[in-house]
């Protein structure tokens, strides 16, 4: 049944947002001239999507979870903590790719990049000695490479950070 | 002309530097289609960045080479390991794998290498010779014909990503949705950016596409901690091989039919829209073991097996840029980022460009060309890396590529919103293959969406009459395979057990004829004549066999992300 309220909630979920988006559509402004309103073709969109949507809530109704999704997430333990656990690797890079974002302006992209990258493997790797050389090494060689040819290759002008440009 | 073209081309081209880049393009092409998990588009799509500085053909040389290195990189890890690099190398593991096993697994990787060889070498001198044909077709289209082309573009591909039509469509049209957000095309209105300025420009295209494919398909991959942290392709294994070179050449001119037959079907699924490298390579397979002599010996290592699979996959593309370069339509997802990086060098195609930018077309066409020579010599050497890389562990892999992404990303506009924009469709990549969406269709939609409003917004200006959508040859062309490429799905799960089926092929070859027929002149009425005398023999057929129903015999044909 988990699919069912999985798939239900979904369709729901897009049918409220076709409905946000249509009525956001209103406050597109129309020149005088051109005979396609700016706000035709994402209003032709939307409507679209929520006819859609409407046909995948139908659609899940009555439908089982299939086999091989409840198979996929057999190992997950109940509950809010076990969906954390079942999950926790990426939403650890999600949370650490944020953190990059936030700091960037810090940190700018060769210390926020190689910090990035090196914690990230410390992560999902695990941390032990011979572990914390490689990935230090690794994150150095290509972040560092990386930022070498965009600054001095190709001229590209990367975030320095408050921390790079006081140097 | 062609020849005066092909030269100035070749001018363009034959430089140190470009050389250079061509083949380190190949070498990481090869490398990354290697390495499963790490697909063809990730790579096309990172080495994008490397290139804005180049100039147009250098850049757009290097990225064609990238392309044609991840096609055959996939054998590989296929032939070596059994797990395939890329899903266009999946069918090559069916032969490929017990082969190797067997100890021949120098011959099987030099059928793969030079399959893929022959395969990439027909499809390019298809490419030069058809697509300036096609784009004459493509002249004759107008905005309402380009409309319909983009439906049926997007329809397609949402018939053929997954098993459930409706959550295709649903992920296309959330494509041309993100693609409208920001001002729009025609009078530069802004919309749905809720009062944020930086939604003004849109979402940019490539940090979509990086967030939608490579962020989504990272974390997927090291969602389970533990293979998370084995090594790629289990690669304790020590490979000491030497490519039979010789014996495989042999052993591919003894099949030359198949070989033929298998890149016309890798170029003809490249053409259409939506279809690619994962659905040619098991078609050709299939194709091979149905026409071949020994059926029973498939699976179990036979050449036709190898040859089939590779030469499709590596003619894939030639077609996917036939259709790309003619008509400025995306074959694929590959060919989709390939547009991408022609747009951020200032190429628009469109069915005009070849004739119009005849050398840069060219030099396109013949850097597919020689890449695919530098695929062959480069390919015993980076046997060699391939073993190294395959000591990597994923997560390392993920970590270092989700850190490079956030440089790359930023250097497509030097603005950080870019960078936001990655993280927020990395998340929704990875939420909606959690969910069972396609991730193709989207990608299509948001670069088919501005293709798609400005051709309404021209035809709305010609006429506000809405007819000529449904009335003119090409639109209506484009409008019934759209129909039946919709009701595909339900035709294929139904095939062999419901009687409405075998009226499936016949109906669709009727109604395809319509609109050939209305194009006048004799060339387009013959074809529409014979694909009518193709319906009635298929209806001829299944009356002499009493209507009885036939179980399917091939798999599903859907898409895998490529």
């Amino acid at each position: 049944m988990r699919r069912l309220n999985q798939d239900a909630v979904i369709a729901i979920f897009l049918i409220l947002a076709s409905g946000v988006l249509f009525w956001s559509t209103f406050s597109i402004r129309s020149p005088d001239y051109g005979v396609l309103a700016p706000s035709a073709w994402p209003r032709v969109i939307i409507i679209v999507l929520a006819i859609l949507s409407v046909i995948y809530l139908i659609q899940s109704v009555g439908k089982e979870q299939p086999a091989a999704d409840q198979k996929a997430q057999a190992g997950r333990q109940p509950g809010v903590a076990g969906w954390l656990v079942y999950w926790k690797n990426p939403i650890f890079c999600f949370v650490l790719f944020l953190v990059y974002l936030l700091t960037l302006p810090l940190l700018g992209s060769l210390i926020g990049g190689v910090s990035f990258v090196f914690i990230l493997m410390s992560i999902l790797g695990g941390i032990s000695k011979e572990n914390v050389l490689t990935h230090a090494t690794l994150a150095l060689a290509t972040v560092g490479g990386m930022w070498i040819i965009f600054t001095y290759g190709l001229e590209v002008i990367l975030p320095q950070g408050v921390i790079f440009s006081a140097f | 002309m062609v020849i005066e073209n092909v030269l100035a081309a070749l001018n363009e081209l034959a430089t140190f530097q470009t050389a250079l880049l061509m083949m380190i393009g190949v070498a990481g092409g090869l490398i990354a289609g290697a390495i499963p998990g790490f697909t063809i588009v990730m790579a096309v799509v990172l080495t994008l960045p490397f290139t804005f500085g180049m100039p147009a053909v250098q850049g757009i040389a290097t990225m064609v080479s990238v392309l044609v290195g991840g096609l055959s990189g996939g054998l590989m890890a296929g032939i070596l390991t059994g797990i395939p690099g890329t899903p266009s190398s999946v069918a090559t593991t069916f032969d490929g794998y017990p082969m190797a096993k067997k100890g021949n697994a120098g011959l099987a990787l030099g059928l793969g290498v030079w399959s893929s060889f022959f395969g990439g070498i027909i499809s390019a001198i298809l490419l030069m010779t058809l697509a300036p044909q096609l784009a004459q077709v493509g002249l004759e289209f107008q905005p309402w014909d380009y409309f319909m082309l983009v439906m049926f573009a997007l329809t397609i591909t949402a018939s053929l990503a997954g098993k459930n039509l409706v959550k295709g469509l649903l992920a296309g049209v959330v494509g041309l949705l993100v693609r409208a957000v920001g001002e729009d095309e025609a009078v530069g209105m802004a919309r749905l950016n809720f009062g944020n300025d930086a939604l003004l420009q849109g979402f940019d295209f490539i940090a979509v596409l990086i967030g939608l494919f490579a962020f989504s398909r990272l974390l997927h991959d090291v969602r389970d901690p533990e293979s998370a942290k084995r090594r790629l392709s289990g690669g304790e294994k020590q490979f000491t091989v030497n490519i039979e070179h010789l014996q495989a050449i042999k052993t591919i001119f003894k099949h030359w039919t198949l070989l033929i037959r298998s890149s016309l079907i890798g170029v003809f699924t490249g053409v259409l829209p939506g279809a690619g490298g994962s659905i040619a390579n098991i078609l050709a397979y299939d194709q091979a073991k149905k026409t071949s002599k020994n059926p029973e010996k498939f699976g179990k290592g036979t050449p036709e097996g190898i040859i089939a699979p590779e030469s499709s996959n590596n003619a894939v593309e030639g077609g996917a840029l036939m259709t790309l370069m003619a008509l400025g339509i995306p074959g694929d997802v590959t060919a989709a980022v390939m547009l991408g990086a022609l747009l951020v060098h200032d190429i628009v195609p469109s069915p005009t460009f070849i004739a119009e930018e005849p050398v840069l077309a060219y030099s396109i066409f013949l850097s597919f060309f020689f890449a695919t020579f530098m695929m062959l010599g480069l390919q015993s050497g980076m046997l060699r890396v391939f073993v190294l890389v395959t000591r990597v562990r994923m997560y390392m892999l993920a970590a270092i590529i989700l850190g490079l992404c956030g440089i790359g990303v930023y250097a497509i506009n030097n603005i950080e919103f870019d960078l936001w924009t990655l993280l927020w469709f990395g998340i929704l990549g990875f939420l909606m293959r959690q969910f069972g969406f396609p991730l193709a269709p989207m990608i299509l939609g948001v670069v088919l969406g501005n293709i798609a409003e400005l051709n309404l917004a021209r035809a709305m200006a010609i006429t506000t009459d809405l007819t000529p959508f449904v009335t003119r040859p090409w639109a209506l062309f484009f409008l019934i395979i759209a129909i039946f490429s919709a009701v595909f799905p339900i035709y294929q799960n139904n095939r062999g057990q419901e009687k409405w089926t075998l009226f499936y092929l016949p109906l669709a070859c009727f109604a395809a004829a319509v609109p050939l027929f209305m194009m006048g002149g004799l060339p387009r009425p013959t074809l529409a004549a014979l694909v009518v005398l193709f319906g009635v023999y298929t209806l001829w057929r299944r009356a002499q066999s009493g209507w009885k129903l036939s179980p399917a015999v091939a798999d599903d044909v859907t898409i895998s992300e490529e």
